[in-house]
């Protein structure tokens, strides 16, 4: 089972790019798709029912959409907004297992309010997708 | 020389804010001010929408409380729409606040104040947080994590979305309960009350005595909130009732669309969240109240329900009248989360929640309507005003943390006189200062309307006017 999770909001221009590939990925058995604003606790119990998960996220550097793997990490970040890592520290701290996970990051350059992409964005999402396909297919090269 | 004391940002609430703290010239507390920096104007550009559209505009003040404000709005829409509504769609928005009870009251809890409680005030603001707790006590973070998930699913399965949910409208609800949804809910159940159950014992086993409870300082107010007319706890509708520290009826029971005969609204020139206070007895501390798990404790004669009334015993016994204490706002949370989860039991228990007939339509029969009901944090009041077409002409809001604008001050002001003598200031009367605010879970994106979270400035600041020494969280 995969869980694939597009981070963002659709309301900051760039940022809503994770969960625009991710809803327009189509319906197949046995991947699960969630978008959110940001990632908080809670999912941690959606985390650890899956055998591979991938975060989709914008990101403000980088050439070109990368997939890296995530290794569980501590964060002391603030009640109810986390990383990837943290989020995947937190399942393996409380409930003692993690998926396999990555993270799909696509770089963009406008986060200001609107729901269009910049040219940039917009320029990547072709590969996004690629990747994220490829991914699902289990062939994707991962940068690690 | 007079100095002052900011702290700037106030973390783990949401949205911004800061805090002033003048001394005198000893070095001694002489005030304290707390001061919200934003302010984002939803009451003015509501104008000209329709006021079918105010359940979702509203729902975008804030992403904690949006259900909170589709329930107030929707319910000003059915005074506007002069409609009632069909029984299953009460019974649904009934159940729909229960949920979000519960999971507000999990994250101020379990993410936001655990860590205060159970890794000690003095911890070290780089592990005093939800990861600390995590790592001191991973079994008790699961279950608080798995609690609030439990509320948001109640809401998810509701709504459609556990963020705002465009579910809740004028006359009802847009969507009924499926079976396999209500099936859901009542299978959750269990697991959910025994987390309460157990972390009520280990909050009791630790945080009755006066010492740990008086932390956050203890003082006199009036208390707020709605009550059934039979005086027990309510959260959707019934009547407005005010009671004094000694328990007794300041306003026994008084019609909530009529909320302005008894509340009116102040400003302050450091502050853009507005002052709320009871009318008959003027601005300040005569007239202050507080709102939220505190005060609709304080205010009901019972909650209702078997477990959370053996509870609400134990609590009363440990306070002559009604608690004026501060933290007690962490312990009544708990509370209202255990008669939230039995108020559940019995919404689901009651086979008209399953009635697909959840909606009244109409037009605009009325130029104003008040929507009034009980968010985690304490009452809820939108008010519109329309023209013929149903369009805004004036929309005013009043939500739980403007309520207790006045309760936080003076909470502030207490606490600073309690921990801070001769201008010495540690990290751990910060904290303390900081968990005063936080106790009453305030939203500052609400109560100004604002959008982000809440760091906490901490400015001391001399005689003459001079900034001595700032601290920036966040």
């Amino acid at each position: 089972m995969d869980l694939v999770i597009g981070i963002g909001n659709r309301l900051r221009g760039d940022d809503g790019i994770g969960p625009s590939i991710v809803e327009g990925l189509p319906a197949q058995t046995g991947v699960t798709c969630r978008v959110v604003h940001q990632l908080t606790p809670e999912l941690v119990m959606q985390l650890v029912e899956v055998d591979r998960v991938l975060f989709v996220d914008a990101a403000i550097s980088g050439e070109a959409p990368r997939i890296e793997a995530v290794c569980p990490r501590p964060h002391s970040g603030l009640g109810h907004a986390m990383t990837p890592a943290a989020l995947m520290d937190l399942a393996r701290t409380i409930c003692h297992k993690t998926p396999k996970a990555w993270l799909l990051t696509v770089p963009g350059i406008d986060f200001e309010f609107g729901e269009r992409f910049s040219p940039v964005a917009t320029a990547h999402l072709p590969e996004a997708t690629h990747l994220l396909h490829a991914w699902l297919a289990g062939s994707v090269p991962v940068t690690t | 020389m007079e100095k002052q004391i900011h702290i700037e940002p106030v973390t783990r609430v949401e949205g911004h804010g800061k805090i002033t703290v003048f001394l005198d010239d000893a070095g001694d507390v002489r005030d304290a001010q707390f001061h919200v920096t934003e302010l984002r104007g939803f009451e003015k550009f509501c104008e000209g929408r329709t006021v079918w559209e105010m359940p979702g505009l509203t729902a975008r003040i804030c992403g904690i409380c949006p259900v909170s404000h589709i329930l107030a709005s929707a319910k000003a829409g059915d005074a506007i729409l002069s409609v009632r509504v069909p029984e299953s769609g009460i019974l649904l928005r009934r159940l729909m606040n229960l949920g979000q009870m519960v999971q507000s009251h999990a994250l101020s809890f379990f993410y936001l104040s655990a860590p205060d409680l159970l890794l000690g005030w003095d911890a070290d603001p780089a592990t005093r947080n939800v990861v600390g707790l995590v790592t001191a006590n991973p079994d008790l973070a699961r279950k608080g994590i798995r609690l609030r998930a439990y509320g948001q699913q109640i809401i998810d399965r509701l709504g459609g979305k556990r963020i705002h949910p465009a579910w809740a409208v004028p006359g009802g609800v847009n969507q009924a309960l499926s079976k396999e949804d209500h099936a859901w809910i009542l299978a959750g159940l269990p697991e959910a009350m025994e987390t309460i159950r157990e972390t009520l014992d280990l909050f009791k086993s630790a945080f009755v005595s006066e010492e740990a409870r008086g932390v956050l300082s203890d003082f006199d107010s009036m208390y707020m909130g709605l009550v059934a007319p039979d005086g027990s706890w309510e959260h959707y509708d019934g009547l407005l009732r005010i009671v004094d520290r000694e328990g007794n009826n300041v306003v026994a029971g008084h019609d909530p669309s009529r909320y302005f005969d008894i509340i009116h609204e102040a400003s302050q020139p450091w502050s853009y969240l507005k002052f709320p206070f009871y009318a008959p007895m003027g601005f300040g501390t005569e007239g202050m109240y507080r709102v939220g798990p505190l005060g609709r404790v304080n205010v009901c004669e019972r909650f209702g329900t078997p477990k959370a009334d053996e509870e609400l015993e134990a609590f009363r016994a440990l306070t002559t009248g009604r608690s004026g204490k501060v933290f007690d706002y962490h312990y009544t949370r708990l509370l209202e989360i255990l008669a939230s989860l039995e108020r559940i039991e019995k919404l689901l228990a009651d086979e008209r929640i399953l009635s697909p007939r959840v909606r009244a339509e109409a037009g605009i029969n009325e130029l104003e309507g008040v929507g009034i009901h009980e968010a985690p944090r304490g009452t809820l009041i939108h008010h519109y005003k329309v023209d013929q077409n149903g369009i805004i002409e004036k929309a005013n809001f009043i939500v739980s943390t403007g309520h207790n604008n006045l309760g936080m001050n003076r909470a502030v002001q207490e606490i600073a006189k309690m921990y801070i003598q001769k201008g010495n200031i540690t990290e751990g009367i910060l904290n303390r200062i900081e968990g005063g605010i936080r106790a009453y879970d305030p939203c500052l994106s609400c109560s100004v309307h604002a959008v982000g979270q809440m760091p906490l400035d901490v400015r001391i600041v001399d005689a003459e006017g001079e900034t001595v020494k700032t601290l920036t969280r966040g």
